[in-house]
């Protein structure tokens, strides 16, 4: 288990590092959808099954295909792309400060290591989490169902073909 | 000991890549390169969460509050897609300084 998690935590920095820092929107957008698919992967592991189904169908499908669909409908050239964000000069630094950041993350959780706590046995759970989702957290069920309405709304007013005064 | 090496390899993956969106949101102009930033770091999010929940041994508390953040994702990311359409249509770029010239 931890070989697999440890590659996908690899996989899944990799990737969005490359999301962040790629020219081409589409190769972003793809970079991000494959670091979703090791993140859906590492959620498996930790045994969060319903959140890796969610985040590998949801996040590294659809989100993907709204990336796509919104960067065809934006016809800009590829080689005018880091002309005109200077995104080039602008992301330069990125590696140098994850590189900074990591080496004092690493000095950070050696020193504390041993205060980090351990795992506890984690129960069979299938059936809690249905009760957990529909009995326990209505609210949150409510607050999804109206955060998807007002997207939606949200949609239909920016695509709304109105005439200008 | 190996427990909590595995959980430190998490918390820092996850902190590089929230600093990689933040760096992102920071430096970037393009609309969708922005949206791409917050999903990014998002992501790490829902790993703290999916790890918190190992930890205590309460997965399923930790499995609801990540959909909830996933639902929210989703319609952050299809909203401000809308706008920056919405933007180059208006504009002809994705260049987030155009939003300043918006009125009303």
């Amino acid at each position: 288990m931890e070989a697999v998690v440890y590659t996908c935590l690899g996989l899944m920095l990799v990737f969005g590092i490359l999301a962040v820092m790629l020219h081409s929107m589409l190769k972003s957008a793809i970079a991000l959808a494959a670091a979703s698919a090791a993140l859906g992967v590492i959620m498996y592991e930790l045994g969060a099954i319903w959140a890796a189904i969610f985040e590998v169908s949801v996040c590294s499908g659809l989100v993907t295909v709204i990336f796509i669909s919104a960067i065809s409908l934006s016809n800009t050239d590829k080689k005018d792309l880091p002309k005109l964000y200077e995104d080039g000069k602008r992301m330069a630094f990125l590696p140098l400060v994850l590189i900074i950041s990591g080496i004092l993350l690493i000095v950070v959780a050696i020193s504390s290591v041993s205060s980090l706590p351990v795992p506890t046995p984690v129960a069979e759970v299938a059936d809690n989490f249905r009760e957990i989702l529909w009995n326990h957290r209505q609210a949150d069920i409510w607050g999804q169902i109206i955060v998807l309405i007002t997207g939606a709304l949200a949609v239909a007013v920016l695509f709304k073909e109105g005439e200008l005064p | 000991m190996s427990e909590q090496i595995f959980e430190s390899a998490i918390l820092i993956t996850g902190f590089l890549l929230i600093i990689s969106g933040c760096y992102c949101l920071i430096r970037t102009y393009h609309m969708i390169k922005i949206i791409i930033g917050i999903e990014v770091a998002m992501k790490a999010v829902s790993m703290f969460i999916i790890l918190s929940g190992y930890i205590s041994g309460n997965e399923d508390l930790a499995q609801t509050f990540v959909i909830t953040s996933i639902v929210i994702e989703v319609v952050v990311a299809v909203v401000a897609a809308g706008i920056a359409i919405n933007l180059y249509r208006k504009y002809g770029s994705m260049d987030i300084r155009n939003l300043t010239k918006l009125k009303g």
